[in-house]
């Protein structure tokens, strides 16, 4: 964890004597103080919220027949009405991680009802029109208590309606609607966390987005298409980072995801490109230009951005033994496989190993002190 | 990014907000299918063998009806030329045994007549094909829960033609079942709430 790491390097700073031991304590304490600095006990009482909305959800589940109906929807709604009002009271009374946790059972205790009704009346409907209305649920109470908490829980949501899209027509037979709906859901994520400040929740709906279009271009298939995902991400990446772009500031000011996830369609839409490629010439053309990159993104925003660099180690790495395997792997059968993976792996590594080296480098020159 | 942020909302009318929003959304689940059990027609429905590969999904019976396989015969007026999304409206008459069949089915809305049940079914997508074939659809009305145990029963009776299905139908089209049936005598019999 950082909040380790962050006393290890005071202790040792202080060791050396380049750091005062007041001066260390205080930052910790600010650290500390933060908002939304991790604690075991917070953590621990979200996972314990989790739990118990799954008992929820397995005691709908279990057919529960003792009762009779409507007394099992007064029970439902009651949880629902008491896990809201439980937050709205432990909100008042400043316990705000408490309060996240009841907010969280009262949307699962939503969600239980839903899968209730449905099995209770026999209603047959598609099983992601009830994850919709789960989500709607679970966004409303983000916006209503402003919770950063709910927002997470709603990216989750998003992504359990992308699952049972995907379950329930499979590929091919989506309607239009519901394959726009997918976005539409994840823009929906993005603008709860900028209104309750869930900075780590928007991740979920990036990453919705790219599984989105990964899922589109399985879907249908074509040269354009992933010719379209490889130059958007492209444009997308250089316009994030190429010095002197005029969107530069912008995406640097929002932290490193828009480099990494332009960086990221981009690789999408190279490995779609492969997909595409047919015979050996097309086949090293798209190989040649995935490795290349790789290495614009190591070169251009390698160096402020470790996601982006260890993506682009990661794809480098990886479209090399394809590539190698492609060419050269059939012809020397499976001991050349291994010869070729360890060359090519030793050749990856003493380029890291000058990469990062050059990277501390220029890192140490640009603070003299 | 992590300014404080503001409570916009007092906590105890989010709380009510939310609360009732989310209530009113189950009640609206509930009332829907009550309201046309309510002021729904009777159908009378034969079910038909399902597939035994799809028998036993969790906990509910899975319903297959003769008219959930329309023939492409019953189809009157235009089809869709492309793939796309649609629902199919069936027309459903009484029989002289007592049972309802499709008389009639098509794409674009179907006006009421005489003694005529319209049925709609859900949405799907819809394929053209170049030769006539038959349509597969579904209308809301094919799961039915059971308790745990119960299944294997409603399922052979299933299996040997011996279960029907009676549903009621709205001005809309849409179904829900009252009751279902084994050799004629009642074995579900389905209360509003």
């Amino acid at each position: 964890m950082y909040r380790a790491r962050l006393e290890r390097d005071f202790k040792h700073w202080m060791d050396k004597g380049l750091l005062q031991e007041n001066a260390a304590r205080a930052m910790l304490a600010e650290y500390d103080g933060r908002e939304s600095t991790f604690r075991a006990g917070r953590v621990l009482l979200i996972l314990a919220a989790f739990l118990l909305s799954a008992s929820i959800l397995l005691l709908v589940a279990a057919n529960w027949e003792a009762l009779p109906r409507l007394a099992r929807v007064a029970g439902i709604v009651a949880l629902v009405w008491g896990f809201h009002f439980a937050a709205a009271w432990l909100t008042q009374t400043g316990r705000t991680t408490l309060a996240a946790a009841a907010l969280v059972l009262g949307v699962a205790a939503f969600g239980g009802g839903i899968a209730l009704i449905g099995q209770m009346y026999h209603l047959s409907g598609d099983a992601a029109d009830a994850a919709l209305l789960w989500f709607a649920g679970a966004v409303l109470s983000a916006l209503a208590f402003r919770s950063a908490a709910m927002t997470a829980v709603a990216g989750g949501l998003a992504w359990f309606y992308f699952g049972t899209v995907l379950q329930d027509n499979g590929f091919g037979a989506t309607p239009d609607w519901r394959v726009w709906s997918v976005p539409a859901l994840a823009v929906i994520v993005v603008l709860l966390v900028r209104f309750t400040a869930a900075d780590r929740a928007r991740h979920l709906a990036y990453l919705l987005v790219l599984s989105w279009l990964a899922w589109l271009y399985l879907d249908n298939a074509s040269l354009a298409f992933a010719g379209g995902l490889a130059a958007f991400g492209l444009v997308a990446f250089l316009a994030a980072t190429l010095p002197g772009s005029p969107l530069r500031a912008l995406a640097v000011d929002a932290g490193s995801a828009p480099a990494f996830y332009s960086f990221a369609l981009a690789l999408l839409g190279f490995t779609a490109l492969q997909f595409e490629a047919v015979g050996v010439t097309t086949e090293v053309a798209t190989g040649a230009g995935t490795l290349l990159v790789a290495l614009l993104g190591i070169a251009l925003a390698g160096a402020q951005n470790g996601a982006v660099r260890y993506l682009g180690y990661v794809a480098f790495a990886g479209e090399l033994l394809y590539l190698a395997f492609e060419t050269l792997g059939s012809m020397l059968g499976t001991s050349g496989f291994f010869l070729i993976s360890g060359l090519v792996v030793a050749g990856i590594a003493w380029l890291v190993i000058r990469i990062e080296g050059h990277l501390a480098n220029a890192r140490g020159t640009e603070a003299p002190r | 990014m992590t300014t404080a942020k503001t409570r916009w909302l007092n906590p105890l009318l989010a709380a009510l907000l939310v609360a009732g929003v989310q209530t009113a959304a189950l009640g609206y689940m509930i009332e829907s299918r009550a309201s046309i059990l309510r002021s729904g027609r009777d159908v009378l429905l034969k079910t038909v063998p399902v597939d035994p590969r799809d028998l036993l999904r969790g906990d509910y019976v899975i319903l297959s009806y003769d008219i959930s396989r329309l023939r492409p015969e019953l189809f009157k007026g235009d089809t869709p030329k492309q793939s796309e999304e649609a629902k199919v409206y069936v027309r459903l008459e009484r029989q002289l045994d007592g049972f309802w069949a499709a008389t009639e089915a098509s794409f674009a809305p179907l006006s009421p007549a005489g003694d005529s049940v319209v049925l709609r079914s859900l949405p799907f997508t819809y394929y053209p094909s170049s030769a006539l074939s038959s349509v597969n659809v579904e209308y809301g009305i094919e799961r039915f829960y059971v308790p745990e145990g119960e299944g294997r029963t409603l399922e052979e009776a299933r299996n040997a033609e011996a279960l029907s299905v009676n549903i009621r139908v709205d001005a809309k089209g849409k179904a829900q079942i009252r009751e279902i049936a084994v050799n004629g005598s009642p074995v579900y019999e389905e209360p509003l709430y």
